[in-house]
């Protein structure tokens, strides 16, 4: 009984140490593959860089302008992030605590956004972008991005606002609170993990967007308001065509590095807000 | 109370509606409309053809083909993510010896728990890329791992093998997806008490024992959950298979996502693109259907 | 519960919303050409502006940024700016060729001109089939930039034109000159005293003693196999003649499964049945082949002249790249040894809608230039469709060893287009075939049948316009 308890314990401990590498060696390797040339990349994959080539970083970042998608990214996933939650957050509160005729049917029109492939609607898309004078600005990425992400974010919240215990709203507007003061004073800090668990997602699906922008932000000067993703792509394509092998694994480090970074800082609340958000 | 109950809900409802409307329905409406047709995507000018379109994706023997894969992914994918989500979870929570202090989770279960979270933060664009080179047969590192611990006649042409690549690909969705779940019913058995598992090491229970027994009833919430998410990340998993394969060789890493995409980019077929995304979109809506029903909670009326 | 009133106004503003979006959308889409006046710019015909460009309309220009990158078109837009002072010139350029510009074609605002190449081209198919292209005639018709006396048709190369030309007309240049053969390190096999082999057999002959050196004789593009077609239909056709290629573009019925496609196929698979290809090989993508056979790893590879410059960064100094066609099949061959694929790739077209298509066009001439062509070939390291144009500049070896090849096919080289008639035909369904023929999952008989069903295929399905070349 003892030792089939050892054999099986060591067996579980070698998974979850296996599972462990195969997470974090990958990584390991990029970055370790982003300090190579292209030969040591293509021919020597288990080696170490024979020196360090910060030249690839500087490469990435200054020739590919990964340093400006960067800034414009930061700028895009920032206005996009704030709207998309509080549009969102509204939304879903209304579908989750409030029933009106039709409301089911404003429910199913938002979560049915989430079944349909998104290069389908570009095409048509980019017209409305362009109708409204939006293309290649920050402003009509930011908006197109709140709206795409609106079905998940309000399919996801209004689960978690109709979780929400309805006596402290009863007590509250017996207090005289209004429906105004009863949502933002009591029911969005009720929500509170909910809306960091969500907000998550949101934040690393609009760092890591890729079609949207490819097609919405094109045309004369339009580059300078690319973001991260089209660099990184072009980086990409270029080395099917060129063989820049170094400065792909450099532009992917620099891409992965802030938000393995955050993710590290904040990995507490990350754990915990998306844990709690989808318990609820 | 009443007035101000309904300006309320027009104001909280309208701008987020109003957004969603412009940029997201208006542009989904007029795909369902081109799916009607046999426009090409190039100049202003289409026909209505009717059905013809959905007639012709019931004989597409390479949409077929493409759906067979999504079936299994659709199957495997929950099925391997959970089950090991869940070993992991149950490790990380009670998987300790129980001495004096009680049941509690293996050393550096704090660890594990960071970094089996790591793949989910990456862009699947980084994931594809990071995972071709792992699989390259000559500089990749898995097939230099086998090398290394003498299992050369392990080492293969990856990617490049028909019998392999598809589950290549869908080892790669595994792994990129089970940290999430480790999370997410890691906290889930927070809320489950000790002494029940304690109880249960008392009468001799042993780990899978207290999994099956103990760990899956009491989560099955949770793990419906888990698996309507997976279920519908299956029906897609189109950016992951461009990046690796491509759909190939041949055809045998296909899958309908990516059917769509190369019919519409690479042969500018965009009325039939279109009727495999209406049709996908009601495939996915059958499974979110299930999931709804899986998931209906009580509301709470004011 | 007040309902109907809240159901009312909730109705009306949900589907105010939607009506007040989608209609006008819907018609920005589909029914209206959109962009403005779609009057092209016109100027005075001379016989300095033979295209009649209106000097000072403005060019816009989008190049693929991709192995040539977009540096020459700079210059070359410099030429146009030089004799076109007013003109404003926007220049981009992009890897997404088709994403880009695609919703700009329905717009009716596309480019003036368009370097539509890459892994995202736009499909030719769908372009020439819905009109989308202005047809150059006027252009291969006017007097030559600086050959005198010459019309633009006139200076270029043999059989250059065939690759853009669909049903008669020109909708495509192409303007890069590229040549198919199997590469080697004239180096390597000088050091060894090895012979490129002129014969098949003695390609089996030469590859035995490879592999016995510890050497692979041959890797491949593993991931896009049809890299191997190529080789395969030039052996074919030097086998049999061209005619075999004709047929195969045209969508003859069993144009495959010509015998000499078929004894091609099966000399080529015995690569992969005696096993001389690197091990490994179907697992790699172009750039990892290509550097395992940069490295010396494997002897031959596939490729067409663009692998000079795709694998600048990972040859060693001393390698010496050079080009030879197919080893001839039999001694019976109806061309000759030295015969080879040469074509004329990397397709610029003039949208059919573009505000300034004239300018388009003359930007086209400027390029066809000798001067324009010279300064292309200097700074790509590429050849061009433009006869002569390379001469005076200093080419690296394996170009210098393609223009020695090209020379010496002369007017036998031979081509086939059905590529750029039917994408899909040679990137999905060819490229599967090769795939198994040279993993042995099947033989020779079934690498044409299947290929046959691929062809059959494009050719039942209505939705795809055919097109026919002589």
């Amino acid at each position: 009984m003892k030792s089939r308890f050892r054999v099986a314990n060591a067996f579980s401990h070698t998974v979850l140490v296996g599972w462990a590498v195969l997470t974090t060696f990958p990584l390991l390797w990029a970055i370790l593959s982003a300090f190579k040339d292209d030969n040591e990349i293509l021919t020597s994959a288990w080696s170490l860089p024979s020196k360090l080539r910060f030249e690839n970083w500087s490469r990435a970042w200054n020739e590919a302008h990964l340093g400006r998608y960067f800034l414009n990214t930061a700028i895009v996933v920032g206005g996009a992030l704030t709207l998309t939650m509080l549009l969102g957050a509204m939304a879903a509160y209304v579908l989750a605590r409030y029933t009106f005729r039709g409301s089911r049917v404003v429910y199913f029109l938002f979560v049915g956004g989430m079944m349909f492939p998104v290069f389908l609607s570009l095409v048509p898309l980019f017209f409305v972008v362009k109708n409204l004078g939006l293309l290649s600005t920050h402003l009509g990425l930011i908006l197109v991005y709140s709206a795409y992400s609106l079905p998940f974010t309000v399919f996801f919240l209004t689960a978690f606002f109709r979780t929400l215990p309805s006596e402290v709203a009863e007590a509250a507007m017996m207090d005289g609170c209004t429906h105004y003061g009863l949502y933002f004073r009591v029911m969005l800090p009720m929500a509170r993990p909910g809306l960091i668990s969500v907000g998550i997602f949101n934040l690393l699906g609009h760092w890591n967007q890729y079609v949207l922008p490819i097609v919405l932000m094109q045309g004369e000067g339009a580059e300078k308001n690319w973001v991260l993703t089209q660099g990184l792509t072009a980086l990409a394509v270029n080395q099917g065509y060129a063989g820049d092998y170094s400065a792909l694994f450099a532009g992917l480090a620099i891409a992965m590095l802030p938000v393995l970074v955050l993710y590290l800082a904040f990995q507490r609340q990350v754990q915990s807000g998306l844990a709690a958000g989808h318990l609820k | 109370m009443r007035h101000g109950r309904r300006l309320f809900v027009l104001t909280f409802l309208l701008p987020p509606l109003a957004l969603y409307a412009v940029f997201v329905i208006s542009p989904y409406l007029q795909a369902f409309q081109i799916s009607l047709t046999n426009w090409r995507g190039l100049s202003p000018e289409y026909e209505y053809v009717g059905p013809e379109n959905f007639s012709r994706l019931l004989q597409d023997h390479y949409v077929w083909n493409a759906l067979k894969n999504n079936a299994i992914i659709l199957v495997a994918l929950p099925v391997l993510t959970i089950v090991l989500a869940l070993f992991f979870a149950s490790m990380l929570t009670i998987g300790g010896r129980s001495g004096k202090a009680g049941v509690r989770g293996v050393r550096g279960a704090a660890f594990y728990r960071v970094v089996y979270f790591f793949p989910q933060v990456l862009s699947v664009a980084i994931i594809g890329v990071l995972w071709k080179e792992v699989y390259a047969p000559r500089s990749g590192i898995l097939n230099g791992f086998l090398r290394t611990i003498g299992l050369d006649g392990l080492a293969k042409p990856w990617l490049g093998v028909p019998d392999f690549a598809f589950w290549c690909v869908l080892a790669v969705m595994v792994w990129s997806n089970v940290g999430f779940y480790v999370v997410l019913f890691n906290a889930a058995m927070q809320s489950i008490p000790r002494e029940i598992y304690e109880a249960a090491m008392l009468d001799g229970a042993e780990r899978g024992e207290t999994l099956r027994k103990i760990t899956v009833p009491l989560l099955w919430d949770t793990i419906q959950v888990a698996w309507v998410y997976l279920a519908i990340l299956a029906i897609d998993g189109f950016a992951i298979v461009q990046i690796i394969t491509l759909g190939g060789p041949g055809n045998s890493s296909d899958v309908i996502g990516l059917r769509l995409y190369d019919t519409a980019m690479g042969e500018y077929k965009f009325g039939y693109a279109s009727a495999i995304g209406v049709a996908m979109f009601f495939l996915t809506l059958s499974v979110a259907v299930v999931a709804l029903r899986l998931t209906r909670r009580d509301r709470i009326e004011l | 519960m007040n309902t109907l009133t809240r159901r009312g106004v909730l109705q009306t503003a949900a589907t105010a919303g939607l009506l007040a979006t989608a209609p006008a959308a819907l018609s920005a889409c589909a029914t209206s050409d959109g962009g403005g006046d779609s009057k092209a710019a016109q100027g005075d015909k001379s016989n300095v502006n033979p295209l009649g460009v209106k000097e000072d309309a403005p060019l816009e220009v989008v190049i693929f940024n991709g192995g040539f990158g977009e540096d020459y078109a700079k210059a070359h837009e410099a030429m146009y700016k030089e004799k076109y002072p007013k003109a404003e010139i926007k220049h981009s350029a992009t890897q997404e060729i088709g994403k880009t510009l695609q919703p700009r074609f329905v717009d009716g605002s596309p480019p003036d001109m368009v370097n539509n190449s890459g892994a995202a081209q736009i499909d030719f198919n769908g372009l020439v089939s819905q009109n989308a292209l202005t047809d150059l005639a006027p252009l291969l018709d006017a007097p030559s930039l600086d050959v005198p006396g010459k019309k633009v048709r006139d200076t270029l190369l043999p059989g250059s034109l065939l690759p853009g030309t669909y049903n008669g007309k020109v909708f495509a240049l192409n303007y890069a000159y590229t040549a198919y053969g199997i590469w080697y390190d004239e180096k390597l096999l000088a050091d060894k005293g090895w012979q490129y082999p002129k014969t098949w057999d003695e390609m089996i002959a030469l590859c035995k003693t490879i592999k016995a050196a510890g050497i692979a004789p041959w890797t491949y593009q593993g991931k896009h196999p049809r890299y191997m077609s190529w080789p395969i239909l030039s052996a074919a056709a030097k086998l049999a003649g061209p005619e075999v290629l004709l047929a195969i573009d045209n969508l003859e019925p069993n144009a495959w499964k010509h015998e000499a496609i078929k004894t091609a196929a099966d000399a080529y698979s015995q690569l992969a049945r005696d096993g001389f290809i690197l091990p490994g090989s179907e697992g790699l993508d172009h750039i990892q082949s290509q550097t395992e056979w940069s490295k010396g790893n494997a002897v031959f590879i596939s490729c067409g002249s663009w692998l000079e410059s795709e694998q600048k960064k990972v040859t060693p100094p001393a390698f010496k790249m050079a080009i030879a066609p197919t080893p001839s099949l039999s001694s019976g061959d109806k061309l000759p040894f030295e015969a080879l694929r040469g074509t004329a790739g990397e397709p610029y077209i003039v949208p059919a809608k573009a505000k300034n298509a004239n300018g388009g066009m003359e930007l086209m001439r400027i390029m066809l230039s000798k001067k324009g062509a010279a300064d292309f070939t200097r700074k790509t390291s590429s050849l061009t469709c433009v006869a002569g144009a390379e001469e005076g500049v200093e080419l690296p070896p394996g170009l210098t060893s393609v223009t020695k090849a090209l020379k010496a096919s002369g007017d036998k080289g031979f081509n086939w287009v059905y590529n750029s008639f039917y994408r899909k035909l040679e990137r999905n369904l060819v490229d599967a075939a090769c795939g198994d023929l040279f993993t042995n999952r099947i033989n020779a008989q079934q690498f044409v049948e299947a290929c046959q069903k691929g062809a059959d295929e494009i050719a039942k399905d209505t939705s795809i316009t055919k097109y026919k070349r002589s």
